[in-house]
């Protein structure tokens, strides 16, 4: 029923006692970092400074900021020999986020995502197709290190190549597949096309989704179409990546594994907790994490925490589906893009100027991105070809830097928002 | 004196030939040919041949277009079948890519024109020289 019982249906109050306990040991660690070591001198902080998990609010929140200015490095609380992995954000502009992990941080991670799929219902007995980009995101060996922890058979497939995922699910009975919920829509257009059913086809009973933003409505498609749960999944690579809050067999709410993150809501705009049960932004502590734990992070997800207790006997809390960010941030095909991103590449090409917008669609179930910019008037000659190549070439940059390709827009100059004051940059109108 | 077509960009939108138009009529412009190739990118370049480029380039320009000039090769032909096939089987074999032309008939049913808008006008007017075919200057062009 559990993977690990005693941590999974531990009463909250001895979870609290836990907590406080891994909080101490999380900031004695902590100090030996460059970063951490000087803000606890400056704030007059140390592992005295919290007798009670609600002393948490005496420290100052981490951001992305903080991740940046402070690479490559700055975080890490032993010699860079002491880790053995790290994880990084993609793109080229500026410095990207990277978290290190050593032997410890790798290990309690696999354990996080074997108890999170066990959770969603994944036995040692099921073949599990992992279809996500392996190498830097963390979706790929998060989950292959999670679901061998478990046991169960996992298939490396990684991205991409549809054709060749419906034979590897057929020539081996793939029985639980992870991947990002606008694929699921692509692979059940390509078993059609294929003249076949997936629900009568395949050995499929188990989906875990995540790394993406869905409404409920869109899981409730996914599992009419193949005839599977489909559950769902949330991670962040600063907080490892999957493996921090997942739904259990109910489907009501993510349970957040509280013996390794200490989880708080905030108001983004006051920084002060929201009261139980209102939304906010998501604050995250590592509570497990040697070689770089992270204090108060602030992930900008909004959610909030469901009321009761969940009819599992899980004894973790929930959090509602993520709802929204409180940045700018949007999440195409998995990747996380900031406009920033896009923008610094548009201001290399002195031809199109530097107004821009973002547009976020659903063609036939896949997500596609687009970028409207301005063709500025100096740089017009008449020919079509050389307007072509320019739009191949910002297309190549921005892919370059974001990982997904864009179609590039090109419209008369004038006829976007002016970039002064709040322009509104992004226009998702995916289906939800 | 080489003749000039204005080419503008225009996004492939309901309303916006129309703006071009506006600009074009407002100024007492008149078009003697069009051609409008749209790219697949919701995009698309206009040339037209008028009796005054550059004050439409310049009016254009004024009211936010991207409107350049550029050079163009005007031909007279017979309105006839096969008159077409002639002038483009003279580029053809000296190995020219035309990138774009259009043509129009003239009103007196006997002659139509052909308009080449290639990188190199002027190796088009030496193929046309050489094969005995006149271009015509700026101030024909612009007088059609």
């Amino acid at each position: 029923m559990y993977w690990k019982p005693e941590i999974e249906i531990l009463p909250q109050q001895q979870l609290r006692v836990l907590q406080a306990q891994r909080l101490q040991d999380t900031l004695s660690r902590a100090v030996n970092s460059p970063f951490y070591g000087k803000l606890f001198q400056k704030h007059g902080i140390g592992p005295e400074t919290v007798k009670s998990v609600d002393d948490i609010r005496r420290l100052p929140f981490t951001t992305k900021e903080d991740l940046r200015n402070n690479f490559p490095y700055g975080f890490l609380t032993v010699p860079k020999q002491g880790a053995i992995r790290l994880h990084c954000s993609s793109g080229t502009t500026g410095n990207p986020t990277v978290i290190f992990h050593d032997n410890h941080d790798l290990s309690s991670w696999a354990d996080l995502v074997a108890r999170s799929l066990y959770c969603a219902g994944l036995r040692d007995t099921d073949v599990f197709q992992n279809i996500c980009g392996y190498g830097l995101f963390t979706g790929g060996l998060g989950f292959q290190y999670g679901a061998e922890r478990l046991g169960a058979l996992v298939i490396p497939a990684a991205a991409g190549n549809t054709r060749r995922q419906i034979k590897l699910m057929q020539d081996f009975g793939t029985t639980a597949i992870h991947t990002i919920p606008s694929y699921l829509f692509r692979l059940h257009g390509a078993f059609q096309d294929l003249g076949l059913d997936p629900r009568r086809d395949t050995s499929l009973k188990l989906f875990v989704i995540g790394a993406e933003p869905h409404t409920d409505a869109q899981r409730r498609r996914i599992e009419e179409l193949f005839g599977v749960k489909a559950f769902n999944s949330y991670g962040l690579s600063e907080m490892n990546g999957p493996g921090v809050a997942f739904e259990c067999q109910y489907q009501n709410g993510l349970h957040v594994w509280e013996d390794a993150f200490l989880t708080e809501i905030i108001d983004p705009d006051t920084l002060q907790p929201v009261p139980d049960g209102e939304e906010g932004e998501l604050v995250f502590t590592t509570l497990d994490r040697h070689a770089m734990p992270l204090l108060r992070y602030r992930t900008r997800d909004l959610t909030r925490f469901l009321p009761g207790d969940c009819p599992c006997g899980r004894t973790h809390r929930r959090l509602a589906r993520i709802s929204g960010r409180s940045d700018d941030m949007f999440i195409i095909k998995g990747c996380n893009v900031f406009p920033m991103q896009i923008e610094k590449v548009l201001m290399r090409f002195a031809e199109v100027g530097t107004d821009y917008v973002i547009e976020l669609e659903t063609f036939d179930g896949n997500d596609e991105l687009t970028v409207k910019v301005e063709l500025q008037k100096e740089w017009f000659t008449g020919d079509i070809e050389a307007l072509e190549k320019l739009s191949r070439q910002i297309a190549h940059e921005v892919r370059d830097e974001i990982l997904v390709t864009p179609a590039i827009r090109l419209v008369e100059p004038g006829s976007l928002p002016r970039s002064e004051g709040k322009a509104v940059r992004v226009i998702d109108s995916r289906k939800s | 004196m080489i003749a000039h077509q204005v080419s503008i960009f225009l996004e492939n939108k309901p309303g916006r030939l129309e703006k071009v138009t506006s600009v074009l009529k407002e100024t007492g412009i008149n078009i003697r040919a069009m051609t409008l190739s749209t790219s697949s990118a919701g995009w698309g370049i206009l040339n037209l041949l008028v009796d005054r480029p550059e004050t439409a380039c310049k009016k254009l320009s004024e009211a936010g277009h991207p409107a350049v000039l550029r050079e163009i090769v005007v031909v007279r032909m017979q309105d006839r079948s096969g008159a077409l096939h002639d002038m483009l089987s003279l580029l053809a074999l000296a190995g020219l890519n035309v990138q774009n032309a259009y043509g129009t008939v003239l009103g007196d049913n006997k002659t139509a024109i052909l308009v080449i808008d290639v990188e190199d006008t002027e190796h088009v007017q030496q193929i046309f020289d050489s094969a005995g075919v006149q271009a015509l200057t700026s101030k024909e062009v612009y007088g059609l």
